[in-house]
């Protein structure tokens, strides 16, 4: 098996007049967990569709764990798990009932096994028998995220699995979601919640229809501001930047007692740097490392795409 | 098969603990078979000739009332109890074929539609027999065995058909329910009619009927199935 998760080509889907999708190209490498990030509406429920083999894309190709979508879908269903956007579970059975279901219709060997270890370890053993319509929205989502994996899928696709809980369920969920990630499960992540992906992702791709950017999301950041260092110092000292002359530096922005200097190579060309600020006088208080949240790309890049749209 | 099978038994699960389904798989048959013993009883001894007929042939309806309105509340009631539920979606992501998920919910509505109307008619005869003194006149002739065993499979399958159909569109179960009892009227319909009539029901009639039932269900078992694929269910019911 290739060691490609998900391959899509020009992906595109219509809704009558509506472009959901449009011309989505992507490779995401087996067993790393790929945050799909875009504003509401635009589209990331679709792909997850038609990646999932539930709806089919209007034109372009996918291969999805090593099958052609189209041809090979009922192989696909096999071998991806889903979490759609509402848990969609049946509230009138208990919740070991709601996974025995799926659990049977996955085909999985020993299904009352396999359901009684995912509510281990996802502690709702103590609520095995309540119906499923007794839970909490974090209890819910948990199930909904066992029913997704009853079959040991090689790709989750995770439809916001976080949006509607508090930070307190939130947390357990995103700590969930860490566990399930394996060398060869790959988890696909649809998320409005950034600091979630910044921390959980190793890969994010910025969608609005198009894709707007694609890469891990410290690379990501890296090409768009480049690295900075912020220096606080004592007193304000006029004239300071102008008497650096120092070739790498490549801009230098100032806030009262703050500079904020970008560099290429930080790591080599921080010490050169403090030393001559030091050689010149200036009081060096702290020296940090400016770190920019994926939400301030996030917002920036989206911003620029819908200026050039 | 193993699918439609587990298919089958959520449904039946979950129907068990719905008490309009319930209500309606219970006291309906009751009724229905509480009647028809009236009904024979009443018309033993009765000599004017039609109408002891007349009695007969409304016993017989009431047994095939039965069939096309039970998979009414189940099958409007599981459709669209998945929608509300958001479930739907869940369970097209499985290997599921659509014809699987089509058929589990088809017989998970025909299948106890059945088995209630001849369990009711086995009732009945078992409560009639002492009370007229033998099995009731007309009652094990071929036209009434063709009916119950013949007609009542069909007009479940038109009536199934139907409210697949119906609820397909609907959001509301008792308003999917409400139209689809309207819908299936014009399947029953003739049976009403004919039953105050004064003559017997004949082999004929049953066969018309019956023909008329295998066309009207496969045109709606045709849409209903077309109805029922992912792409639809995913982007175009409401
Ligand atoms: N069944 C449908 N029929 C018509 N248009 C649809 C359908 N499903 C989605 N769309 C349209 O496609 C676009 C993308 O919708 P989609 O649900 O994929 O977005 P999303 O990124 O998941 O949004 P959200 O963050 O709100 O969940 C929207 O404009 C939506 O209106
Ligand atoms: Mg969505």
């Amino acid at each position: 098996m290739s060691n490609i998760a998900i391959c899509a080509k020009n992906l595109t889907r219509d809704f009558d007049t509506v472009r959901a999708v449009d011309s989505l190209s992507l490779e995401i490498p087996q067993g790393i967990v790929f945050g799909f990030l875009g504003p509401n509406g635009a589209g990331k429920t679709t792909t997850i569709r038609m990646l999932a083999a539930l709806i089919a894309p209007s034109s372009g190709e996918a291969t999805v764990a090593g099958l052609h979508l189209g041809r090979e879908n009922r192989a696909i269903r096999q071998h991806v798990g889903v979490l759609t956007e509402t848990p969609g579970l049946y509230k009138r059975l208990s919740a070991i009932d709601n996974l025995l279901f799926f659990a049977k219709l996955y085909g999985v060997p020993e299904p009352r096994k396999q359901a009684e270890r995912y509510l281990q370890l996802f502690e709702l053993w103590d609520r095995r028998d309540d119906l499923a319509g007794s839970f909490s929205k974090g209890m819910r989502q948990k199930l909904a995220i066992a029913r997704a994996m009853l079959h040991e899928p090689q790709i989750l696709f995770l439809d916001e699995p976080t949006a509607s809980l508090d930070p307190e369920a939130a947390k357990v969920v995103r700590d969930l979601i860490e566990t399930l990630r394996t060398k060869e499960r790959t988890i696909f992540l649809c998320t409005h919640n950034l600091d979630e992906a910044d921390r959980l992702c190793d890969r994010v791709a910025l969608f609005n229809t198009r894709l707007v950017a694609i890469g891990p999301p410290q690379e990501l950041k890296e090409r768009l501001y480049g690295r900075r260092t912020v220096i606080h110092l004592a007193d304000p000292h006029p004239g300071l930047e102008d008497a650096l002359k120092l070739s790498f530096i490549k801009k230098i922005e100032r806030l009262d007692n703050t500079l904020v200097v970008s560099l290429s190579d930080p790591e080599r060309e921080n010490p050169i740097l403090v030393s001559r600020l030091v050689e010149l006088g200036a009081k060096v208080q702290f020296v940090n490392e400016l770190r920019v949240s994926l939400e301030d790309l996030y917002l920036d890049l989206m911003e620029e795409n819908n200026a050039s749209t | 098969m193993h699918r439609l099978n587990v298919i089958l038994l959520k449904e039946w699960r979950e129907s068990l603990r719905n008490k309009m389904i319930l209500f309606g798989a219970i006291f309906l048959p009751l009724f229905m078979v509480g009647a028809a013993v009236v009904m024979v009883y009443q018309g033993r001894g009765i000599d004017v000739p039609g109408a002891q007929i007349a009695l007969f042939n409304t016993a017989l309806m009431y047994f095939l009332i039965l069939p096309a309105v039970i998979p009414l509340a189940i099958a409007a009631y599981s459709i669209i109890g998945e929608k509300e539920q958001g479930s739907l979606e869940p369970l097209l992501a499985t290997p599921i074929s659509d014809l699987e998920l089509f058929l589990g919910k088809a017989l998970a509505s025909v299948i106890p539609a059945l088995i209630l109307t001849w369990g009711s008619f086995g009732l009945f005869l078992g409560l009639s027999i002492p009370l007229v003194g033998g099995i009731p006149p007309h009652v094990l002739t071929p036209p009434w065995i063709a009916a119950i065993f013949g007609l009542a499979p069909l007009l479940s399958l038109f009536s199934v058909g139907v409210t697949m159909l119906v609820s397909s569109r609907a959001s509301d179960a008792r308003a999917a329910y409400q139209v689809s009892s309207l819908a299936i009227l014009p399947g029953i319909v003739p049976l009403i009619i004919y039953s105050s009539k004064k003559t017997l029901v004949s082999l004929f009639l049953v066969g018309l009927e019956g023909a008329v039932l295998i066309v009207a269900s496969i045109i709606v078992l045709y849409f209903a199935i077309k109805v029922f694929r992912r792409e639809q269910i995913l982007t175009r019911w409401k």
